[in-house]
């Protein structure tokens, strides 16, 4: 038995260790070079998220650096390192993790991991040592109301995630009156729902339902149940599991409105298994392949155009990672795209010079605008960014197709009303 | 007085002192986290030894009292302006209150029913917590960054913060000797043995076990304010989470229970060795796999904990490890 015992004990350990080779490629370090330093969830329930994160911003580093690096007006040239650990997707070891960085790896710049809950974490370390923090997958507003001056924000923030869903109610519906929503009781869906209700208010809609409910809930009859028979629009949702079942049960149960808005499921190629119940569900997205962000759309607006093209972006991701980037991979992208720009516009990787050129920054990139809050309540939250909005439709051969449909500037499809069930 | 010549009594506390005197001494901010991590493993494990480890009770949601102590002193320290070390005590009484009122209920369960209640309190405190609005909510709180300013600007508050940790983490080891020894903790240890034995002996179970949980659920509550303190921002996910409680476990077993030096040496050899394997440039990507591997061959093989097992084997030892 104790043979067995050991046996059994070696052949778990051997196959342990051989699932787990799945080491990141290592990015070769130039002569003159600048380390971003950050935790990547390269285990744990962030991991797919921040994986796309991680692959994003090498490919964005391995362009910098296969074509020369930056060149500072100075003749100097900069080139990119990194240095990472996993941080398991858990927040014990944020802290621990980017005081190593910053001072036994010397990281110049930090990028931030992948949620806003470890991201808070870090955001203190960064401050207090000094160093320039992008963040990519935070979009709690919270994060930059705290008092950070170093913090700087790639996602639209989370209080800005569904109010583009009442601007495509008013233009479609002007008579609409009532909203119900039924939200994740969680931080993020939360935070996203509360600023919804403010900002529906504000445009005179009248919230009927506000409900939350537990993230592991499978069934939704009791809040869906309450929802009155007039309602103009359903809105809220959470995370993927539990907003495809509200989605699905919403259907199932012939609930007649004009817009269905969710957050994070319907932007995933994987809602359409929803079949029937996905037609006119509308979603959030941070940047879709779809949208049209162009060098024209930013010249008609007066901004300053950087970066790849979208199909550029698209292409190379492909190439590299043989998967469709999503947008946490353009997030991770874009993250070093901030830091590339504010360092050329600086002409120089210095602090102090860098966070001006970042104070000041105002670009249209393929995954749309970026300008941050400077004043000192917000400094650093994301003003410039706007969601983009998908709604699902059929094609012509009866199957599940999305279409961006918000803002008008990026959109392929004009949005619609659901049609009666 | 006669307690202080045994080296059970002195040593672990010896190890802890000069262990955060040796961190505070070169002042390295990395150390200083690294140490951080272990000495809350330290904390919470030797609190939750109090109770496992005496009382033979398996609490799998011990971590609640973390949680809740937490959020109180978080409360207390952004929305009533308590300074730290006040706030950290408070959250510790709490902690330490909420224990004794649902201690008298659930510890009249035994074995598996026990261990299933204490993680249903964990869920049912998180379930409160995400819809108690003083609390936050679902959305948590948050200090602005200024606050550190009060300590002398983020990097002092840091080293604050530490110090007090440290000496939470002696005064845990310093209460586990104690109860151990005294004529209480011998009746916790016959409790262990066999419950209804004790009682016929004339040992008060419910009364004894109820004050075990008290003091083992306020240290928890105090570490859990600091650490959150720390961090700047406390979140219903965050404080209540359930791995952190089988590590717990994991770290009293690995180091031997119902031993003081036990839980010290399982949470700071846990928690270095995982610390290490997560940054080290060989070990990074396979860290899980080795840590794992590393658990399971202990568990195979020193069921008692290394601290158990050095006394088993050595029994010159047995009176220096307690």
């Amino acid at each position: 038995m104790k043979r067995f015992g050991v046996g059994f004990a070696v052949v778990l350990s051997l196959s342990l260790i051989l699932t787990s080779l799945t080491a990141p490629p290592g990015v070769a370090a130039a002569e003159k070079t600048v380390t971003i330093g950050f935790t990547a969830s390269q285990t744990g329930k962030l991991n797919v998220e921040a994986t796309r994160q991680i692959n994003g911003l090498h490919l964005w580093m391995e362009q910098v650096n296969g074509a020369g690096g930056i060149k500072l007006p100075d003749g100097a040239v900069i080139k990119f390192a990194d240095k990472f650990y996993d941080d398991e997707s858990k927040k014990e070891r944020v802290q621990e993790l980017y005081t190593k960085l910053i001072n036994a790896d010397k990281a110049d710049f930090l990028i931030s991991p992948y949620s806003s809950g470890l991201t808070d974490a870090a955001a203190v370390i960064a401050q207090q040592y000094n160093r320039i923090m992008v963040t990519a997958g935070a979009a709690s507003d919270s994060t930059y109301k705290k008092g950070y001056t170093l913090v700087y924000q790639s996602y639209t923030p989370a209080s800005r995630y569904l109010t583009g869903a009442v601007d495509i109610l008013v233009k479609l519906t002007p008579k609409s009156k009532k909203i119900a929503i039924i939200h994740e009781n969680d931080k993020f869906a939360t935070d996203v729902v509360k600023d919804l209700r403010k900002y529906a208010e504000q445009k005179g809609f009248k919230v009927v339902l506000f409900e939350g409910y537990d993230s592991a809930t499978a069934d939704f009859s009791p809040f869906i149940n309450k929802i009155p028979a007039d309602v103009d629009a359903i809105m809220g949702g959470g995370h993927f599991a539990d907003t495809t079942t509200l989605a699905r049960q919403i259907y199932e149960k012939k609930i007649n409105t004009r817009i269905i808005a969710l957050l994070v499921a319907p932007p995933e190629p994987k809602f359409a298994e929803l079949g029937e119940a996905c037609i006119s569900v509308i979603g959030s997205s941070q940047w879709e392949p779809l949208a049209r962000f162009t060098k024209e759309s930013a010249q008609k607006e007066g901004i300053a155009w950087f970066g790849p093209t979208g199909e550029e972006f698209i292409k190379a991701y492909k190439a590299r990672f043989t998967e469709d980037p999503s947008y946490h991979s353009a997030g991770g992208y874009v993250a070093g795209m901030i830091l590339q720009d504010a360092i050329q516009k600086a002409g120089s990787a210095d602090t102090a010079k860098v966070k001006a050129a970042l104070d000041a920054m105002d670009s249209m990139t393929f995954y749309g605008r970026l300008k941050f809050a400077t004043g000192p309540k917000d400094h650093g939250l994301q003003v410039g960014h706007e969601m983009v909005y998908i709604q699902w439709n059929k094609d012509q051969q009866g199957k599940p197709v999305k279409q961006v449909v918000w803002p008008a500037a990026g959109a392929t499809a004009p949005p619609f009303v659901c049609p009666a069930r | 007085m006669k307690a202080c010549q045994t080296p059970g009594f002195w040593l672990p506390l010896v190890i802890v002192s000069v262990w955060g005197g040796v961190v505070l001494l070169i002042h390295q901010d990395t150390m200083r986290e690294t140490a951080f991590i272990l000495l809350m493993a330290v904390g919470l494990a030797s609190s939750l030894n109090i109770l496992l480890g005496y009382t033979g009770y398996v609490s799998f949601g011990h971590i609640v009292f973390f949680g809740l102590g937490g959020y109180t002193g978080f409360y207390l320290l952004s929305a009533q302006d308590w300074p730290l070390f006040a706030a950290a005590i408070g959250g510790g009484l709490l902690s330490a209150l909420i224990a004794g009122l649902v201690g008298l209920a659930v510890l009249r369960l035994r074995g598996a029913y026990f261990a299933l209640a204490t993680i249903g309190i964990n869920e049912a405190a998180r379930a409160f917590v995400s819809n108690f609005e003083p609390y936050g909510g679902a959305t948590g709180m948050f200090v602005n960054f200024s606050v550190y300013q009060k300590y002398g600007g983020p990097g002092p508050a840091l080293w604050t913060t530490f110090i007090f940790l440290w000496i939470t983490a002696l005064a845990v080891l310093l209460v586990s000797y104690l109860v151990k020894h005294s004529r209480f903790g011998l009746g916790l240890l016959a409790i262990r043995e066999d419950e209804d034995a004790a009682m016929v002996m004339g040992v008060k179970a419910p009364q004894a076990k109820t004050i075990t949980y008290v003091i083992s659920a306020f240290f928890p509550g105090v570490i859990g304010t600091l650490y959150f303190f720390k961090n700047g921002n406390i979140e219903p996910g965050d404080a209540f989470q359930l791995h952190m409680s089988i590590e717990m476990l994991v770290m009293v077993m690995l180091g031997g229970m119902g031993t003081v030096m036990g839980p010290l040496v399982g949470a700071a050899g846990y928690q270095w060795l995982r610390g290490y394997l997560l940054t080290s440039p060989i070990f990074k990507d396979l860290h899980l796999a080795v840590a794992g591997a590393m658990l399971l061959l202990i568990i195979l093989f020193v069921p008692t904990g290394v601290v158990g097992w050095v006394r088993n084997h050595v029994r010159r030892l047995q009176k220096v490890l307690e």
